[in-house]
């Protein structure tokens, strides 16, 4: 075990990770900053991220504008500071994508182009084609190597955040490619780590974006904030629920059940196609639960039709979207609708930080979907995902070299290092059990589609948390099959899914107390919002027995609830 | 919730223990749905066969780049592959080349992205303008037109692993040498003499086998870019000695062997060949190639195959001293001003001499005859020979009546196969010769791995040899235990024949044209 020392470091190397990996660099070239990622940087999910980036970059649009969509979007659980905050950085980020490379698409008189998005008043999202985190993060990835005082620890397993003290001190990691174990020291960590929504079986994430950040901030006494809204997004491609960008119909795209209708003319009758994602998602469900949904060996879908877009179009603005459903989906949309339904696709919820990123641990920052500010209150605006991750990884950035410029290194005791070594190599690598991983990693994912979804009841979500406290208990009975150390994806498979049960043990808590429908959060048995009771952020703390929620009040500056209408 | 099952596949898939040392083949049968993806399949392994085999994997939508593999030879990303389009039963799964195994299917990706490092993936501009943060920088959609299908790399490495000129960690590979060029030709860059130093000295080890843009899964033409790396280059006059000699021999002789032109039908020495000026009609145009013009040891080549067209009764004739390089080479060694001045000059004597069809010996001048203006424009009858004598083999015009006794694998030359998709016709002269036992290199076809001859680099190389693509291919044909490799190319036979040298085996193995093993069973 060799120990690691670094003012900062950074967990996560996607939008989030590079961008403060680039603002702490920039702060002082003095610093030293470790990026650690169990995967190398631009395999990072952000690379997914499809539509746009929202910023308000030309005169007919307003910040205020711009924040009203948010909050409004956010079905006014969002802390409006931060959103004022939020929607003033953005275009400065935008533009520094721009600098760096990022090859935006453009007007004819070569300025930076937007197109609509849902739940927008304004064609806000600036995009490159239909791969704009892609675009996004190799403009960053290029930008960061060029810091010498950046070093990557590329396929870096994050283990366990350690703190004392109430302060973050460092961390333990394994390196993929020997399996060893190891100690990092650090002045600030900074977590961006993604989201958690591999818990669920139907879902537009990557495979290996499985909330580590969230549960080693978590276990280490960082409190979990508004777990319980999980957005559902409205194009999942059957039978993957590989994500189909909302820029689809940003472009025009129709969604349209099994009678050829386009059905939201019955939920959100002035938006249509572009309401917002939770509003779309429960349009869907109910077609799909009342049987005007299209079947099919992968289970029901709806129609999404591009067709009158027409093929030039559809290759200019769209050309993944029709590459991936041709060999994913087995259609040309050209030709053919897409199959999709909805998917988990982002955590509203996460490690609970402040307009600065500061989290109530010092020394630790959280930025990006692992983080809950709360930019998206109870359900996020498309587009606002990457734009959070390069505002709030930048503050990320400066804040930690802040805190890192003006303090020292804390030592700490070997005997957290020590049991966190136990823990991994004895009591997960070395259990002798009679579970086996996968069975239990589908089940979990099985359980959260069926019962923690986008309709919610207080039955179900009383037994899914029973079940997956059960499954918590089997999970102490694993057996990882393969013993060696170097790359062993078995062993980190495990290590993942004792994170994901932990985080769906916290999403299912949240939502059973939540007794109110707001946002992405729909409760049958209480279908209406509640604002006296729950106009509040839900905190979960970790503890032996459970999670422990307790309440904050939401911030609002000039924006209150009203009723929420597309 | 699932579809049919629509066959069972069984997966071969390369194993390495790391703990043990232990390699071999772990074979694992997979039900097959429409839409499983090869990627699908190795989960499907993992989770229900075999826990302890180890890849790479993530976004499953072929945009992160993780999990490139070699299935059955050929590099591509498991995710992107649907099992059913590969029409087969069994599929071997094996590691990328070039890069050290650190598990299974995992390699480790250090070496390739230590590539990428080395070039500078940001705007280069000046610091004045880049502090600006008020506005955009302006670019027309026409101007990102010029760079965006470049911009698209995702760097899965499975270009690099798939490039012959990789096995020199001197070469910055396609991936880092694309990404250079894609900013290079992004207007809004200022970066242009920073951006040609790190490549300098090692473009020119690129062979334009075009593997990396065939295997490219986001369609990439990492070839072409190479070629405007080159270029620039070219244009600044920041070429090596051996590139510069090619270049003015080239521009002095009208071809790449410092040769004087009133020389180039010795190799027809006797056989009373028609050139033209005296002739200016024939029913073939045969067009030689500086190569077998030339070169004492490839002479013979072009000797067959004149006695075969005398044989056939066929009305033939060269272009005599009027033969100028085809330009190929010089092409894609990125000198654009020459490759026209030759072009031209080939192009003018086209059209003076009546032809129903051209016959190249060398697949390079095939090549450029068809895909590269100024000659595409004239849309040539152009023929290799192997499809020429494939077509009169064929129709039994001609019978190879001795037999001929070994073991033979052919090689297949990267201008005929990888970029004109001419693989059978080589193979169906082979099979005619009685006696000869046709073997199939372990990559061959598509995955035919370069001689190393491509771009000019037949003359300028100077790598040590193990790091000479020409000797991993005739180490591979040694692995088969063959006594001669046929080619179809006299640049292959010069590289591949250095090798056998190289590698002290001439008591082992053999290098012959097509046209060599023919004449000796005819």
């Amino acid at each position: 075990m060799e120990k690691y020392v670094h003012d900062i470091v950074i967990v996560g190397a996607g939008l989030a990770g590079l961008r403060a990996a680039v603002a702490a660099a920039e702060f002082g070239e003095k610093l030293d900053i470790a990026v650690i990622s169990k995967l190398h940087p631009i395999r990072s999910h952000s690379v997914c991220a499809q539509g746009g980036t929202a910023a308000v970059m030309r005169e007919k649009d307003s910040f205020d504008l711009h924040a009203w969509d948010t909050v409004k979007g956010a079905d006014f659980l969002a802390d409006q500071d931060v959103v004022e905050f939020f929607v003033r950085q953005a275009p400065k980020e935008i533009v520094k994508m721009e600098h760096w490379g990022c090859p935006w698409s453009r007007t004819p008189d070569g300025k930076i182009d937007q197109r609509p998005f849902g739940g927008h008043t304004y064609p806000r999202a600036c995009f490159a084609a239909d791969m704009t985190g892609f675009h996004e993060m190799h403009a960053l990835y290029g930008k960061a190597i060029t810091y010498d005082n950046v070093r990557f620890y590329d396929e870096w397993f994050a283990t366990s955040l350690i703190v004392e003290d109430n302060s973050a001190v460092g961390l333990t990691a394994i390196e993929l490619k020997t399996g060893e174990i190891h100690v990092f020291q650090a002045k600030s960590v900074i977590m961006a780590t993604g989201g958690h929504e591999r818990i669920y079986e139907f879902t537009t994430f990557s495979h290996t974006t499985t909330g580590d950040g969230m549960a080693m901030a978590y276990r280490a006494g960082a409190p979990l904030m508004d777990m319980e809204f999980v957005q559902f997004h409205p194009t999942g491609l059957v039978p993957s629920g590989v994500l189909i960008t909302e820029g689809a119909r940003g472009e025009g795209g129709y969604l349209i059940n099994v009678n050829g209708e386009r059905f939201l003319k019955r939920y959100a009758p002035e938006k249509m196609e572009l309401a917002p994602r939770d509003v779309i998602s429960r349009a869907e469900q109910t077609e799909i639960l009342e049987g005007r949904a299209f079947t099919s060996p992968y289970g029901p879908y709806i129609a999404l039709d591009l067709r009158h877009l027409g093929e030039e179009k559809i290759n200019e603005r769209l050309p993944l979207i029709r590459d991936v459903a041709i060999k994913l989906g087995g259609v040309d949309p050209v030709k053919e609708p897409i199959p999709i339904r909805p998917a988990a696709h982002y955590s509203m919820g996460g490690i609970k930080a402040n307009i600065k990123t500061e989290t109530p641990i010092r020394g630790l920052y959280a930025a990006g979907e692992c983080s809950c500010l709360s930019v998206h209150g109870a359900n996020r605006l498309g587009t606002n995902s990457t734009a959070e991750c390069l505002v709030f990884g930048a503050v990320a950035g400066e804040e930690a070299a802040k805190h890192a410029t003006s303090t020292s290194f804390h030592e700490f005791s070997q005997e957290k290092v020590l049991a966190e070594e136990k823990r991994v190599f004895d009591g997960i690598l070395g259990s002798e059990g009679s579970e086996r991983v996968p069975q239990l990693r589908d089940e979990m994912r099985r359980l959260m589609n069926t019962k923690v979804w986008i309709f919610r009841k207080g039955d179900d979500l009383e037994s899914a948390l029973k079940e997956v406290r059960e499954l918590e208990k089997r999970f102490k009975n694993i057996k990882v099959e393969d013993k060696g150390r170097a790359f062993n994806t078995g062993f980190t498979a495990a290590l993942q899914l004792d994170f994901m049960l932990d985080l769906a043990e916290v999403t299912i808590m949240c939502a059973l107390a939540r007794t109110e429908s707001r946002g992405a959060h729909s409760r049958l048995d209480y279908p209406k919002r509640d604002d006296e009771k729950w106009l509040v952020h839900t905190l979960a703390y970790y503890t032996a027995e459970g999670p422990r929620l307790e309440y904050v009040p939401v911030t609002i500056t000039k924006w209150q609830p009203t009723a929420r209408k597309y | 919730m699932n579809g049919e099952v629509v066959k069972v596949v069984e997966f071969r898939i390369r194993r390495y223990d790391p703990n043990t040392g232990k390699k071999y083949i772990a074979t694992y049968k997979v039900p097959i749905r429409k839409g499983t993806t090869i990627l699908d399949a190795l989960n499907y392994i993992k989770d229900n066969l075999d826990e302890t085999l180890s890849f790479r994997h993530s976004c499953r939508m072929g945009i992160c780049g993780s999990c490139g593999v070699n299935v059955n030879g050929k590099p591509m990303l498991a995710c992107y592959t649907q099992v059913l389009d590969l029409n087969a039963d069994t599929l071997t799964i094996e590691p990328l080349s070039n890069m050290p195994v650190v598990k299974d299917l995992v390699v480790d990706i250090q070496p390739f992205f230590q590539t990428v490092k080395k070039i500078k993936t940001v705007l280069i501009k000046p610091a004045e303008a880049l502090k600006k943060t008020d506005g955009e920088f302006i670019q027309s959609p026409e101007d990102l037109k010029k760079y965006w299908d470049l911009s698209l790399c995702t760097k899965c490495s499975i270009c690099y692993s798939a490039c012959p000129a990789a096995i020199d960690e001197k070469f910055l590979g396609p991936s880092a040498l694309t990404a250079n060029y894609r900013f290079i030709a992004d207007s809004r860059d200022e970066g242009l003499d920073e951006r040609l130093k790190p490549m300098a000295d090692n473009v020119w080890l690129c062979t334009s086998c075009n593997s990396c843009t065939l295997f490219c899964p986001k369609l990439v033409n990492c070839s072409e870019s190479i070629v405007e790396d080159r270029s620039l280059l070219v244009e600044m006059g920041a070429i090596p000695r051996t590139v510069k000699d090619v270049l003015e021999s080239v521009m002095k002789y009208h071809n790449p062997m410092g040769t004087h032109q009133s020389k180039r039908m010795g190799w027809a020495e006797g056989l009373n060949v028609k050139t033209f000026p005296n002739v200016t009609k024939a029913e073939i145009l045969y067009f030689v190639c500086c190569s077998t013009a030339y070169d004492i040891r490839n002479r013979e080549i072009a000797r067959t195959m004149a006695s075969l067209f005398d044989k056939l009764g066929v009305d033939y004739a060269t272009l005599g001293e009027e033969e100028w390089c085809c330009g190929d080479h010089i092409l894609r060694m990125g000198e654009k001003g020459l490759f026209e001045m030759l072009a031209e000059h080939n192009v003018s004597v086209f059209q003076k001499f009546k032809a129903d069809r051209i016959v190249t010996l060398s697949p390079h001048c095939y090549n450029t005859f068809k895909n590269d203006k100024p000659y595409k424009d004239l849309a040539l009858n152009v023929q290799h020979y192997t499809q020429f004598l494939a077509e009169a083999i064929g129709k039994g015009k001609i019978k190879p009546s001795k037999p001929f006794k070994g073991r033979v694998a052919y090689h297949d030359p990267c201008f005929l196969g990888k970029r004109n998709q001419i693989y059978d016709e080589p193979r169906q002269i082979l099979q005619s010769i009685n006696g000869l036992e046709l073997v199939e290199m372990k990559r061959a076809r598509e995955s035919s791995f370069c001689c190393g001859g491509g771009a000019g680099r037949v003359w300028t190389e100077e790598a040590e040899p193990e790091k000479r693509p020409c000797v991993d291919r005739i180490k591979e044909a040694l692995e088969l235990e063959v006594d001669t490799v046929a080619v179809a190319c006299p640049f292959c036979v010069t590289t591949l024949e250095d090798a056998v040298k190289v590698l002290d085996v001439e008591n082992k193995i053999a290098v012959k044209d097509l046209l060599e093993i023919l004449k000796e069973a005819l």
